[in-house]
């Protein structure tokens, strides 16, 4: 019984800590300007992460190597140094994103300018990354987050012509005053709101963490197989919802209150306040995990000692890292640029990113060195392969898309 | 996990550098940065300490980054003698070697600094210093270098290690990522291309005709030496 709920858990915290920021703001941009036809990209990337994910949860739980032990093993210092680099920015990034949209849902409740909320939200994520265990972060804010079923409620409350929604998913149903220049920017970007590189530093971080052996690898599928994919029809769900509400209006969404802002239409304003508490969860769970990923990519590219399951004393260096990577975090939110822009850019060089820590974990999840029996099925390897040419297209176009597009203005 | 121990001969850039090094009481100590080796009076290479710290890691960045970037490591504590030394693992303390390198000690107070006249001792040199270098060698490609070691032995069982032969060939150390030694790799369409990449790569056992230039920086063999193919 108690293995049937740990599982459970698992799965809820999976789902409830799926969505964050970046999933969020694009998915409801998206939904306001394409409807419904870039739900295609949302499934792609959710599958993509699912596959990621798998691959270097398998190689923590039999080899107890974390992403960055294996980027500096395949690819060398000096490879693995550039990689080291791009994803840090990045997952910074998305840190500071995170950050931003803790204080921009604090701001919906409190009415307070968001810039007054940053320094006490980053002294609160520094505590619970100081001082929490890692199991409550995961739990606590995982099963919070599940507060964003209220998207899907609201959708259904707000009673859109489904079969309308349903044709919609077609590509060939983008608006008509919209280019496919711009399509396909916003292609590129959901791709990697869904398949943002710190997700799997993080996942197979906590896995190395939790001290998963090969016995584990049964849950985990779980958790990636059934908790991704229901977090991601949550993301559907936001853009359902501002598919309904903005697109036959033609709103734009530029802010935190606009994404919620469907859910107050649909179930008024106790739903508003439930969707609001999920922002808060998954910004600030995404924000703790972004947080430790900074730490856990240097620790493991340096290999010094790393995790919350050591003492901090133990684990010196990695907490002033943490330390460090929320005050810059601060500090730039504190320079007024806006948290919504640093999310449509994060989730763009996400993209750009994710071939460099792909690539690696696809050859290591192939190499019997590592994983012995549990390499790599033909399932995992075709799909691997295909990911691995859909992730190179999407690095390589995202760049030439931004700029054509001025960054989707166009 | 197939430990070293269970197969015949390990490469050392693929098994042994940039792995984590674990002390006895489960502390990470470091990564493996290089790999320190004598030189035999015979002209054999034999491994005798883990090498770690900047002081090693930053010279294979490359001939030219590495210098500069080790350069300016040296300028950060320009009063401090070993600054430019590395912190040293005695080969003997390594206990298992599968996905990590784990001693036979505790990590803590574990390391030390490399004596001064050991590091500039000719007769040692360092796996980082061979790999990359130019081979000559009119049977093999001329921008052919030194990809990997490959080692006889197993640095967590008894008896002797030593470099057994060298995989030379053109592109960059490391970028056969392992795809050289396994029958059945995967995925397919990445193992092809990286088979194609390296379809001039061969193994050449130290020995007669292959004569390693330490002073140079290049390696020299002679017309005629057998050379293996990969995954022979």
């Amino acid at each position: 019984m108690k293995r049937y709920f740990a599982v459970l858990l698992g799965i809820l915290t999976a789902i409830g800590g799926f969505v964050d920021i970046g999933d969020l703001v694009t998915n409801a941009q998206v939904g306001a300007r394409f409807g419904t036809s870039l739900v295609g990209v949302v499934a792609l990337g959710v599958v993509g992460i699912c596959v990621f994910a798998e691959m270097s949860g398998r190689i923590a739980a039999v080899s107890r190597r974390a992403t960055f032990d294996l980027v500096r093993e395949r690819l060398g210092p000096r490879m693995g140094f550039l990689n080291l680099v791009g994803s840090m920015l990045v997952t910074l990034l998305t840190f500071i994103a995170e950050i931003g949209g803790v204080a921009l849902a604090l701001q919906l409740v409190s009415s307070l300018h968001h810039l007054l909320i940053v320094p006490f939200v980053a002294a609160a994520v520094w505590l619970v990354l100081w001082r929490a265990k890692f199991s409550s972060i995961e739990n606590v804010l995982g099963l919070m987050g599940l507060a964003l079923i209220g998207f899907a409620v609201a959708l259904w409350q707000l009673g859109p012509d489904w079969g309308q929604l349903v044709a919609g998913v077609s590509p060939a149903e983008k608006p008509e005053g919209e280019g496919w220049a711009t399509y396909a920017y916003f292609a590129v970007a959901l791709f990697g709101a869904a398949m943002t590189p710190y997700e799997v530093f993080f996942f197979s971080s906590g896995g190395v963490e939790e001290r998963w052996t090969s016995k584990d690898i049964g849950v985990m599928r779980a958790n990636v197989f059934i908790g991704f994919p229901l977090g991601g029809l949550l993301s559907v769900a936001i853009a359902g919802c501002a598919a309904t509400v903005f697109l036959p209006a033609g709103v734009a969404v530029e802010t935190l209150g606009q994404v919620g802002l469907p859910v107050a239409v649909g179930i008024g304003k106790i739903g508003l306040a439930v969707v609001v508490l999920g922002f808060f969860a998954a910004t600030f769970g995404a924000a703790c995990e972004t947080g430790l990923s900074t730490g856990y990519s240097l620790a493991q590219y340096f290999g010094f000692p790393w995790g919350k399951f050591v003492r901090p004393k133990e684990a010196a260096g990695f907490h002033i890292i943490l330390l460090l990577a929320t005050v810059v975090a601060a500090g730039v939110l504190l320079t007024g640029v806006d948290p919504i822009m640093v999310t449509e850019i994060s989730v763009v060089f996400s993209a750009i990113a994710l071939p460099l820590t792909y690539f690696p974990i696809l050859v290591v999840a192939n190499d019997p060195d590592y994983l012995g029996e549990h390499v790599n099925g033909p399932v995992a390897n075709a799909l691997g392969v295909f990911y691995l040419v859909v992730i190179a297209v999407a690095a390589l176009a995202a760049i030439p898309l931004m700029a054509v597009t001025s960054m989707g203005q166009g | 996990m197939g430990s070293l121990a269970e197969r015949n001969g390990y490469d050392v850039g693929l098994h042994l550098l940039d792995r984590q090094v674990i002390g006895a009481d489960d502390r990470l100590i470091g990564k493996v940065d290089d790999i320190e080796l004598v030189i035999d009076d015979d002209g054999a290479l034999v491994p005798t300490a883990l090498l770690m710290g900047l002081p090693a890691l930053l010279p294979r960045f490359g001939p030219r980054l590495g210098g500069a970037l080790a350069r300016a490591h040296r300028l950060v504590r320009e009063a401090a003698a070993d600054q430019d030394l590395p912190l040293v693992v005695d080969f003997d303390l390594v206990e298992d070697v599968s996905s990590d390198v784990r001693l036979s000690e505790p990590g803590h107070g574990l390391l030390h600094r490399m004596a001064h006249d050991r590091a500039a001792d000719p007769r040692r040199c360092r796996v980082g210093d061979l790999l990359g270098i130019p081979v000559r060698c009119p049977d093999l490609p001329r921008r052919s270098k030194v990809l990997d070691l490959r080692m006889v032995g197993s640095p967590d069982g008894p008896g002797e290690h030593r470099v057994e032969s060298l995989i030379v060939g053109p592109g960059r150390p490391g970028a056969l990522f392992g795809y050289d030694r396994r029958s059945e790799p995967g995925p397919l369409a990445v193992a092809a291309v990286v088979h194609w990449l390296h379809r001039h790569a061969r193994i050449v056992e130290l020995g007669e005709g292959v004569e390693i230039d330490h002073e140079a920086g290049e390696v020299r063999i002679v017309a005629g030496t057998s050379l293996a193919p990969l995954r022979g």
